[in-house]
């Protein structure tokens, strides 16, 4: 914007050039929903990362009964569990054990948020290259490649984790993202490789190759970056159905070992028991956490597609 | 055309090929093998075992296993997965003896947890999750369908921005909380108005399938019809309510992507009535993606069913499979598991092949 037949300088102060993540920041910014969304998300990773340093109880920690009432009540057994608002217990206690309900939810935050992100992250790296392959080089690797995908994706994916969580799982946490990692590729591979179809066949990769740039180089520095947004955009929503499937398997008692590390899908497990008892909080503020996180998730991943997408508009 | 569904047709072999192929390298992932439980037994010989390991070709290699596992080869031949007759190929005539083994043939194997045959368990189990499946989904498709359209034809109205709302909590909604949470609050004191569990009544119903539950609803039909109703209400109402959010979205869409064509236009400036042209130009339109994409769930309800199934212990193919895991049933689960695939394998098929018949746009070259 310079140059003799350029603006006078007082136009030029205002100018100001923004990249395409500004423009799409400025375009989110706008989208009420998601910036309600992002704030819901960013207020659990925040209740995930501190709470747990300010809940006044540790989430293993077992009472030891001194009645077996409620505190301030004669009437309500403490072993199918205290009622919100108990004094000491804001969200009340669990059947059985009667832990803390508030420090359960608070410390289920942790695992249940780190598998959704952690799995979908990985998904979301396996599904670029698959499909960044498959889509560069075309022929018979892409058949190959995105047979595989028709095969995952043709069997109930959620029974084939269930299976694997059963065979290898041990409890441990980072077992079960690991699965949810590997089976959870197909959709992004099959969305990058169709993107990757189109972009190959713009000049700048045929400039690219003309100069000597190798294959690889060109899948991941020049491609790739256009195709970053739609990416983006699916493994964001796709957080929120990793979190939904391992509270499922956690529930059903293959996921994550209750004993060890609480999740919100675990913590379900035995709620299911005491609910013929009329406790109907413990399954409920865990179950709340995961419908919160998940709609939060939801508002920002539209508002994100329609920030770095705004062609794919409804 | 013609072209294009044989093509599209031998497109689906290699992907069931390697439907079984997972399935069989899902078996023996597991730990151990069959012959495992002898070793304990101190009166079995080593020559015992070894004999029982050549009887049922567990010293062949996996993939000869997996060859006599899918019925293709075995001691009766190479290309006995056929049924019997004589196969000319290339004026080479082969005998196919046929036979009953292998999963070719339809043969799944016996459940290593109660001996049963397990297509027989399937069986007997895929009634209950029909009745609950389809229940469920004529009533949600019927409603996403009404609310859809109607939300399009209005849109950004009062009813477009309640659905909206409804749409994302429906679809963050986990479906086995939501199942605990209908439990809670409808099947638990005050308010204990649905049954929680199970598809019957115990105490006055005989156990649902059997012959006598069959001689009950022939002499009590009301009474049986009754039982199934209130059985069937949460479970239902579960399912609806999680799966009227991502429908409806999508025939909303539909919808509001016909209503914005250049021919609802042209029928509008004709000065045909409002209602003439959402319902002869615009619906017809929209319906073309809907029926496909709504066609496509109907395999998944044998597997989308699980957690409802799990919660409210209605005995369908999705509590079988939480069961079966239990018990490291592995011969059950290979069998729910390829049958569900498959099932999805060919309704992908149908309904590809459906939409290039149906709309005359789709270019099938």
């Amino acid at each position: 914007m310079t140059g003799a037949a350029g603006p006078s300088p007082d136009y030029e102060v205002a100018l100001v050039s923004l990249n395409q993540w500004q423009l799409a920041w400025r375009r989110f910014k706008k989208h009420r929903l998601a910036l309600i969304g992002a704030g819901i998300f960013l207020g659990m990773v925040a209740i995930a990362i501190f709470g747990p340093l300010f809940v006044p109880y540790d989430p293993t920690f077992v009472p030891v009964p001194d009645s077996q009432f409620c505190p301030g009540s004669t009437t309500q057994l403490a072993y199918s569990g205290c009622p919100p608002f108990t004094p000491g217990h804001l969200l009340g206690t669990t059947g059985s054990l009667r832990l803390d309900l508030l420090t359960l939810v608070v410390n289920g935050a942790r695992i249940s948020l780190l598998i959704g992100l952690g799995a979908s992250i990985f998904s979301a790296i396996i599904g670029t290259i698959v499909g960044g392959i498959a889509g560069y080089f075309g022929g018979w690797l892409d058949n190959l490649l995105m047979r595989i995908v028709d095969i995952m994706l043709s069997i109930p994916i959620l029974f084939v984790i269930i299976i694997f969580a059963k065979i290898f799982g041990n409890g441990d946490w980072r077992v079960i993202l690991i699965v949810f990692a590997i089976f959870g590729w197909q959709g992004i591979a099959r969305l990058v490789r169709s993107l990757f179809l189109t972009l190959r066949t713009e000049v700048f990769v045929d400039a690219a190759r003309a100069v000597g740039v190798s294959d690889l180089r060109i899948i991941f520095r020049h491609i790739l970056p256009n195709a970053v947004s739609p990416i983006i955009v699916s493994t964001t929503l796709s957080v929120a159905g990793v979190i939904i499937g391992e509270a499922f398997v956690s529930f059903i008692g293959y996921g994550v070992n209750p004993a060890l590390t609480p999740t919100w899908g675990n913590e379900l497990t035995a709620a299911q028991d005491f609910i013929s008892q009329g406790n109907w909080w413990w399954p409920l503020f865990p179950g709340l956490a995961i419908v919160l996180t998940v709609l939060g998730i939801n508002f920002m991943g539209d508002g994100l597609r329609d920030a770095l997408d705004p062609r794919s508009r409804e | 055309m013609l072209k294009y569904i044989v093509r599209r047709s031998l497109q689906a072999i290699p992907v069931l090929f390697g439907i079984t192929v997972v399935c069989f390298m899902l078996m023996h992932l597991q730990p151990g093998n069959p012959a495992d439980r002898f070793a304990q037994n101190p009166k079995i010989t080593q020559a015992q075992i070894e004999a029982f390991k050549h009887r049922w070709g567990l010293d062949e290699p996996l993939p000869a296993q997996y060859c006599m596992w899918l019925g293709a080869c075995g001691d009766k031949g190479v290309l006995n997965a056929l049924p019997g007759g004589n196969l000319d190929i290339v004026g080479l005539t082969i005998a196919l003896p046929g036979g009953d083994n292998g999963v070719l043939h339809g043969d799944f194997g016996y459940s290593i947890f109660d001996g049963q045959p397990v297509t027989t368990i399937i069986a007997n189990r895929a009634l209950p999750t029909i009745i609950l499946a389809l229940t469920a989904y004529v009533i949600w498709i019927t409603i996403a369908f009404l609310a859809g359209v109607y939300a399009a034809v209005k849109r950004y109205g009062k009813f477009d921005s309640t659905l909206t709302i409804f749409n994302y909590v429906g679809y963050s909604l986990p479906t086995f909380w939501l199942g605990l949470m209908l439990i809670a609050f409808l099947s638990v004191p005050p308010l204990k108005i649905f049954p929680a569990s199970g598809m019957w009544d115990a105490r006055t119903v005989p156990i649902f399938g059997t012959g006598d539950y069959w001689v009950f609803v022939g002499a009590h039909p009301i009474d049986a019809f009754v039982d199934l109703g209130r059985h069937l209400v949460l479970p239902v109402l579960t399912l609806v309510l999680v799966s009227v959010a991502g429908d409806s979205r999508f025939i909303r869409s539909s919808m509001l992507d016909a209503l914005s064509q250049d021919y609802v236009k042209t029928a509008r400036a004709k000065g045909l009535s409002e209602r003439r042209v959402i319902f002869r130009h615009a619906l017809r339109n929209a319906l073309l993606p809907v029926i496909t994409n709504v066609g496509l769930e109907i395999p998944f309800l044998f597997s989308g069913a699980i957690a409802t199934e799990t919660i409210f212990s209605w005995p369908g193919m999705g509590r079988q499979f939480i069961e079966s895991v239990g018990h490291n049933d592995y011969t059950v689960l290979m069998g729910i598991l390829l049958i569900t695939s498959v099932v999805v394998v060919f309704a992908n098929l149908f309904a590809d092949i459906m939409y290039a018949v149906v709309d005359p746009r789709v270019k099938y070259d």
